[in-house]
């Protein structure tokens, strides 16, 4: 279950957000992609998920469920927690033909508990912190056994135990379910627990890629600049960086 | 670049050309999008892939929220119409028109655009926000990944439910009108009685004037529907674009309801 991107290649009006970039994410590993605000990373996603179309190269994915996790959790916030974990369940008429409704109700049921949750299905996504949506959102990728798991920044705005808990439940459905995962985070805590691979991108290019052990020990400016946070360096901050 | 044509860029003659064909642009997409999603839909609707729930839903939502407001506007024009009208018309000996002239207006025009206008403001204007919402907080995206189709999950529903309800809506309020039209009517003359205004009213109103106004309805219903659901889901920006994609629908909604009300009028009256 690999994802095999070759001369990928992204424009948004005439400006190349990626230009010509190849890698490969292998089976069953999670690699994090990171890079300053408007590098392109949310734009692999989207990408590799479908969502948006390449202006060339091509992208590989084996046969499988692709699931994934928005940074602001996206739950359809007129269906209940139930509903929104159950959703492609019910929707989708492979899984309608697949699962009675008692069964269907086991399975969100043990993915509240997977993601520490147990419970909840009655109340609706206002009623939850941004901590429990991001790990409803994680419950709702789960539940239809994707080999494939793609996350947005999944601990941006979260406090650090929060965001701790979220790394763990990473940490844990890569272990567990063994899907294949692409990881786009800002947070040196989130990378350094989670991911097997890092790729850094700037300016549509790639820059560093290697182990986030890598990433602190090498001697590479743009990880320097990353790591360390500071303004001077390689990487020119422009308005679209914020 | 030319130096005359640094300067021809400054000029407004270019400024204007410029901002023309960028709103013919977005006319033509907006255009081009609504029909692609109408053809979706269909494709959808024939092969009956919808939930008959959601439907339902929508189309509680589509007749009672909105009954309220559509009976209102659609009485008060018709008092209106009777008030100006009804005192004339008994000046010049007319009274056996009243109910006549009441009714076919009615029947003809008011009571369906006027319903069209009262639901594109508290329907459409709804499904425009719910869904530029959803689309600007990730929430299509995230259908998109479950292999969801948006459109057979939001666009469909919405459109059965205006296209099915719209009729209704438009009886009710048509009765309500002609009934009002009729209290009105007696109470600016007393040479008007309740029969004879009742009995003006089927006079000249055939039952192709209702078929036709119930088929104008249910069009009403799918377009405004359709055209509401189709700009809210081309929001971008945030709270500013869910703003935009609302008006934008409810603009376009309107212009939508009165071409069609033009090609029923040039079909099937002219």
């Amino acid at each position: 279950m690999t994802i095999k991107i070759n001369n990928l290649t992204k424009l948004y009006d005439d400006r190349k957000v990626l230009d010509d970039i190849s890698f490969e994410v292998k089976d069953g590993e999670v690699l994090a992609v990171i890079g300053f605000s408007g590098s392109g990373k949310s734009t692999i996603l989207k990408l590799i998920s479908g969502l948006i179309e390449a202006d060339g190269g091509e992208i590989k994915v084996d046969d499988g469920d692709i699931a994934m996790v928005f940074q602001y959790s996206a739950l359809f916030d007129s269906l209940n927690v139930f509903d929104n974990i159950s959703f492609a369940l019910h929707e989708r008429k492979e899984f309608r033909k697949k699962y009675t409704p008692e069964q269907i109700k086991f399975m969100v049921a043990k993915c509240l508990e997977i993601v520490g949750l147990p419970g909840i299905e009655e109340k609706f996504p206002h009623e939850l912190s941004g901590g429990m949506q991001k790990r409803v959102s994680l419950a709702r990728a789960i539940i239809t056994n994707p080999k494939y798991i793609l996350y947005d920044e999944p601990t941006a705005g979260l406090d650090p135990i929060a965001s701790t808990v979220i790394e763990n439940y990473i940490l844990r459905l890569s272990q567990d379910i063994h899907a294949t995962s692409v990881l786009v985070t800002h947070q040196m805590s989130t990378i350094k627990r989670c991911a097997n691979r890092v790729i850094m991108l700037y300016n549509g290019k790639i820059v560093f890629e290697g182990t986030p052990d890598d990433l602190i020990k090498q001697d590479n400016p743009y990880t320097r600049q990353f790591v360390t946070g500071a303004i001077d360096g390689p990487m020119k901050i422009t308005a679209s960086s914020f | 670049m030319s130096k005359f044509n640094i300067i021809f860029r400054e000029t407004a003659t270019y400024r204007f050309y410029k901002l023309f064909i960028k709103q013919m642009r977005e006319f033509l997409e907006t255009v081009g999008n609504i029909a692609l999603r109408l053809l979706e839909s269909l494709k959808y609707i024939f092969t009956l892939q919808f939930k008959l729930s959601e439907v339902i839903e929508q189309s509680k939502r589509f007749a009672i929220d909105s009954l309220p407001i559509t009976l209102t506007i659609v009485a008060m024009t018709a008092v209106i119409v009777s008030i100006q009208v009804a005192p004339e018309l008994v000046k010049q000996g007319g009274k056996d028109y009243i109910g006549l002239l009441v009714a076919l207006t009615m029947v003809r025009e008011i009571g369906t655009i006027m319903s069209g206008f009262a639901i594109i403001s508290m329907i459409g204007s709804a499904f425009a926000s719910e869904i530029a919402t959803m689309k600007v907080t990730d929430q299509i995206d995230a259908l998109r990944v479950l292999q969801v189709s948006p459109i057979k999950y939001l666009f469909v529903p919405r459109i059965l439910a205006g296209t099915i309800m719209m009729p209704f809506i438009v009886v009710i309020a048509s009765v309500v009108g002609i009934i009002f039209g009729g209290l009105t009517a007696q109470m600016t003359s007393h040479e008007v009685s309740g029969l004879c205004y009742y009995t003006s009213v089927w006079h000249g109103l055939y039952v192709r004037d209702i078929n036709i106004a119930l088929f104008k309805a249910s069009c009403f219903g799918g377009a405004i529907a359709l055209v509401s659901s189709s700009c809210g889901y081309e929001a971008k920006n945030g709270a500013k674009g869910v703003g935009l994609a609302t008006t934008k629908a409810v603009v376009w909604s309107f212009v939508t309801i009165v071409i069609i009300d033009y090609c029923f009028a040039l079909f099937f009256y002219f």
